[in-house]
């Protein structure tokens, strides 16, 4: 059962009161082994006992979904900006909505992306060839850029999805450390 | 055997006012925090106590009582799903008066339920 629930038909139940249900955390992240399901409904104003109850009723019909726990958290928009929000980056950046299918971002008029500098001015050569094949291919064999939709911006600069960061950095480490990566909001 | 149930069902319902008392007085002195994880508190007992009640056996552990809850009670299931991510958070997370006055109203529910007088 595919735990990516935002591409999934779900036939939802909720009020007009919510603005978004989000899954973020690592059940979104590309290759990683999640051990639940982070959710987060955002609503408009309304009082905090009456969200609560209407985020279970949502986490009922959700948990029908997956076999992995579901966790549910719910804000409203404006206790979801509030600096206590410490979740609030990874559900802006990683958050895929269940009602869209898309980014979360996306509704607030964002695109998130990773862009990652690198330079491979200190190695040797057999690296720097390693480094070309593993993010373009080699003989046929899709390299990462293809094979996550990434894209080489310039010579030292990429820029991936933000569910694939892991695999870019796991695998750009095994080359080099010199790298740095940015998570862009624009 | 009523002895032992009389002493469970005791202990059980003063530490409820325990935490109860205590979760007041943090509320009144704005500690939001203490007084979320103290409500909690309040209801955990309270929750034994209504599974004491009904099965005449207490919980040893939150999985256990998530678990009894979840086949016998699923209103009480409901309120802790509900509220134990909250205090799980609570030393993370800045606990509003709102979310305070909430899980005060879960305890008085379940005061009912148990019929403790809190």
């Amino acid at each position: 059962m595919t735990q990516k629930l935002w591409l999934r038909k779900l036939k939802l139940i909720y009020s007009k009161d919510v603005f978004d249900i989000i899954q973020f955390g690592s059940s979104v992240i590309e290759e990683s082994k999640p051990n639940d399901i982070d959710i987060v409904v955002i609503f408009n104003k309304i009082p905090l006992k009456e969200q609560l109850n209407q985020a279970q009723e949502i986490k009922k019909q959700l948990q029908k979904y997956s076999e992995l726990p579901v966790h549910i958290t719910s804000f409203d928009l404006y206790s979801f900006f509030d600096k206590g929000n410490f979740s609030k980056e990874n559900i802006l950046f990683y958050g895929r909505s269940l009602i869209s299918g898309n980014y979360f971002s996306k509704k607030l008029g964002f695109d998130s992306k990773i862009q990652i500098y690198y330079s491979l001015k200190d190695l040797e050569k057999k690296d720097k060839v390693r480094f070309n094949y593993m993010l373009n291919g080699k003989k046929g064999e899709y390299g990462l850029l293809r094979k996550y939709g990434g894209k080489l911006l310039k010579p030292g600069l990429i820029e991936i999805y933000p569910e694939f960061e892991d695999i870019f950095v796991s695998s750009i480490k095994k080359i080099t450390t010199n790298f740095q990566v940015k998570k862009i909001l624009f | 055997m009523n002895e032992e149930k009389n002493i469970k069902e005791q202990i059980l319902e003063k530490t409820a006012r325990e935490y109860f008392y205590s979760a007041e007085d943090d509320f009144k002195k704005e500690r939001y925090n203490s007084a979320v994880v103290l409500y909690f508190k309040t209801l955990i007992a309270l929750v034994d106590l209504y599974t004491f009640q009904n099965t005449g056996n207490t919980p040893s552990s939150h999985t256990e009582r998530f678990r009894i809850c979840q086949i016998n009670f699923p209103d009480v299931y409901n309120i802790l799903d509900k509220d134990f991510p909250f205090y799980q958070n609570s030393y993370i997370q800045i606990m509003t008066k709102e979310l305070a006055e909430v899980m005060k109203n879960d305890t008085e529910i379940m005061a009912e339920k148990t019929k403790v007088n809190l």
